[in-house]
């Protein structure tokens, strides 16, 4: 079976601005993926191009194994998308729109089903024209649901949500991709992505720069620090310094794991060095940290290759 | 493809200056109607009902704004990549707009014929008698017929140009000032017009002449010999820029980024 979305080689420039250098990589279908990158970095330019909404210089892009053009797109009928800002006439009531964009005729309980999830149903019957942003947001996230894509492609989707319907929005990508659909999602809100991607594609300066799996990512990157609350920290600090512990400047005690041993070792050196121990929590390695060191390294790496070159 | 043309008339039926520009012009058909009853020296019955009580002017202006919109409320709402980011092509979304937008026209036509046949029913059943010879072998009713006909044709002539334009900047004030200066300048250069086509004959093929077909019509033997061309020739002419501007704009509308 093809992939749902398989990119090859991208490469788009506008004007003599090179934006997408051979950008390739595969979607793995049912999985939710984010797509991450500094501001600039091209995550909204290669979404509108696999899109159809941007002509190309070179490369393919296939959806379901059929080529995607501006010109012609008809894979596209899987594929459901908000792309920055969602797009709506003011004229039209909520209602409306999801029907306007509704291919077929057994949509109306699906619409409706999406509107309950997204808590929609006391402005939907209303004229657009009066819509908050978050509510125009539900209404573009609706909009991408309404036809039971395949792939889904979302830029921004968390923008001017507040916590409940940011929340809202989880379980329903959670849900929706459970079912089997694909996602794409793109949002500099590191701590919502990391909760929902499974896997991530980091982009900067036009080109992939690392494709994995948010595990992968958190473990190789995020030191596993150990964090500690005790009787008396100023001892324990100093009992950890002296049996050569890495630990971190962070006020509360924190030994940096390096591996399976380190908590054990740990415990047993505070407990025989009469120190009580309050409790232990293990810090997860966070997106945010993970990503910036993946960008600075990536980008210290190509530096070196330019200096090389010349 | 009727699915598209569906919806774009569903945004057409859904804006309030659909319905307001309508009873505008049904109102301003009923104004010239009363207005040839008790003033018919100055409004002749019989032009009047020709002209469908002055609607065509007002139907020219209406659509050139719709025109313009249809393609530029798209961009301004930021709606452009929904419509446009789905199976379809991007030539069907492009065609289904010219679909509607004709069908619009032709919507505003029967209606403002329907509304003069009912005015002279109403108001001038024993003083108006429209299968009466107007000339050409014509009655005032066929006449008018054959002048929507034509007006139809160079409407769509002047709509073709504004459908590219507004492609072309995304903007529909300055297309809709092209279209409305368009309407205005067959009149306003016809003398001009004349001059040149008298010294050369083929300056007479160009667009604008094309846009005095339904003036043509409308005042038999006066335009023929200064513009030197047929009805057909006109008619023709008419199709041939249509098409021609069309399709620049669909070849615009295909390579563009959005
Ligand atoms: N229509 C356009 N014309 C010219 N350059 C453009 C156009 N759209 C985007 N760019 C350029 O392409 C690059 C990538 O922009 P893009 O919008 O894809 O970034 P992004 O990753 O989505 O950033 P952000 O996180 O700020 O949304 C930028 O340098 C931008 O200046
Ligand atoms: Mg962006």
């Amino acid at each position: 079976m093809s992939s749902i979305l398989s990119v090859q080689n991208l490469n788009k420039n506008f004007g003599n601005k090179h934006v997408l250098h051979d950008v390739s990589f595969d979607l793995t279908p049912g999985h939710i993926v984010g797509l991450v990158g500094p501001n600039g970095a091209g995550k909204s330019t290669l979404m509108k191009t696999m899109l159809g909404l941007f002509n190309y210089d070179s490369g393919s892009i296939k959806i379901a194994g059929e080529k995607v053009t501006p010109q012609k797109h008809e894979s596209l009928s899987k594929v459901g998308a908000l792309i920055e800002y969602p797009g709506i006439y003011p004229f039209l009531t909520g209602w409306d729109h999801l029907q306007l964009f509704a291919d077929g005729d057994h949509q109306l309980i699906h619409i409706q089903k999406i509107i309950s999830q997204l808590n929609m149903d006391s402005f939907i019957k209303r004229k657009a024209k009066g819509y908050s942003l978050g509510m125009k947001q539900k209404l573009g996230i609706a909009l991408a649901l309404v036809n039971f894509p395949d792939l889904v492609i979302l830029d921004e989707p968390m923008n001017g949500l507040d916590p409940e319907a940011t929340k809202e929005l989880r379980d329903l990508i959670i849900s929706e991709s459970l079912k089997g659909t694909t996602f794409l999602i793109s949002s500099h809100i590191l701590s919502e992505l990391q909760r929902l991607a499974q896997d991530l594609l980091i982009i900067d300066e036009g080109r992939i720069v690392q494709q994995t799996t948010m595990h992968d990512l958190l473990a190789s990157q995020g030191k596993q620090t150990i964090m500690l609350m005790t009787s008396d920290d100023k001892k324990a600090r100093q009992l950890l310094k002296k049996a050569k512990f890495k630990t971190t400047p962070d006020p509360r005690v924190e030994v940096v794991a390096t591996d399976d041993h380190t908590m054990p070792e740990v415990l047993h050196l505070l407990v025989e060095g009469g120190v009580d121990i309050l409790d232990v929590t293990r810090l997860e390695g966070n997106l945010e940290s993970s990503l910036l060191e993946v960008l600075k390294q990536s980008r210290i790496k190509k530096r070196l290759a330019e200096e090389e070159a010349e | 493809m009727w699915t598209l043309v569906r919806q774009e008339s569903f945004k057409l039926i859904r804006k309030n200056s659909t319905w307001i520009s309508t009873s505008f012009l049904v109102g301003v058909e009923i104004l010239f109607a009363f207005l040839a009853r008790i003033y018919p020296k100055t409004f002749v019955p019989a032009n009047m009902f020709e002209s469908l009580y002055f609607s065509r002017p007002i139907i020219n202006f209406y659509m050139i704004a719709a025109t313009a919109t249809i393609i530029t409320m798209e961009f301004q709402y930021g709606t452009m990549k929904q419509v446009l980011y789905r199976r379809y092509s991007r030539g069907q979304i492009l065609v289904s707009k010219w679909l509607a937008i004709f069908l619009y026209t032709f919507f505003w036509y029967v209606l403002s014929t329907g509304i003069a046949l009912l005015m002279k029913a109403l108001l001038f059943r024993h003083r108006l008698n429209i299968h009466q010879g107007a000339g050409d072998g014509m009655s005032i009713f066929t006449r008018g017929l054959a002048i929507s006909a034509a007006s139809f044709l160079s409407l769509w002539l002047l709509l073709s140009v504004v459908f590219l334009l507004a492609n072309l900047f995304r903007n529909s004030a300055a297309a809709v000032s092209v279209g409305i200066i368009g309407y205005f300048a067959s009149n306003i250069v016809t003398q001009l017009l004349t001059l040149l086509i008298q010294k050369w004959d083929w300056a007479k093929w160009n667009p604008v002449t094309m846009t005095l077909y339904p003036s043509m019509l409308a005042h038999p033997g006066y335009y023929q010999p200064l513009l030197r061309m047929q009805g057909w020739q006109m008619c023709l002419g008419n199709v041939i820029y249509i098409a021609i501007f069309l399709w620049i704009g669909y070849y615009v509308f295909n390579k563009r980024n959005v």
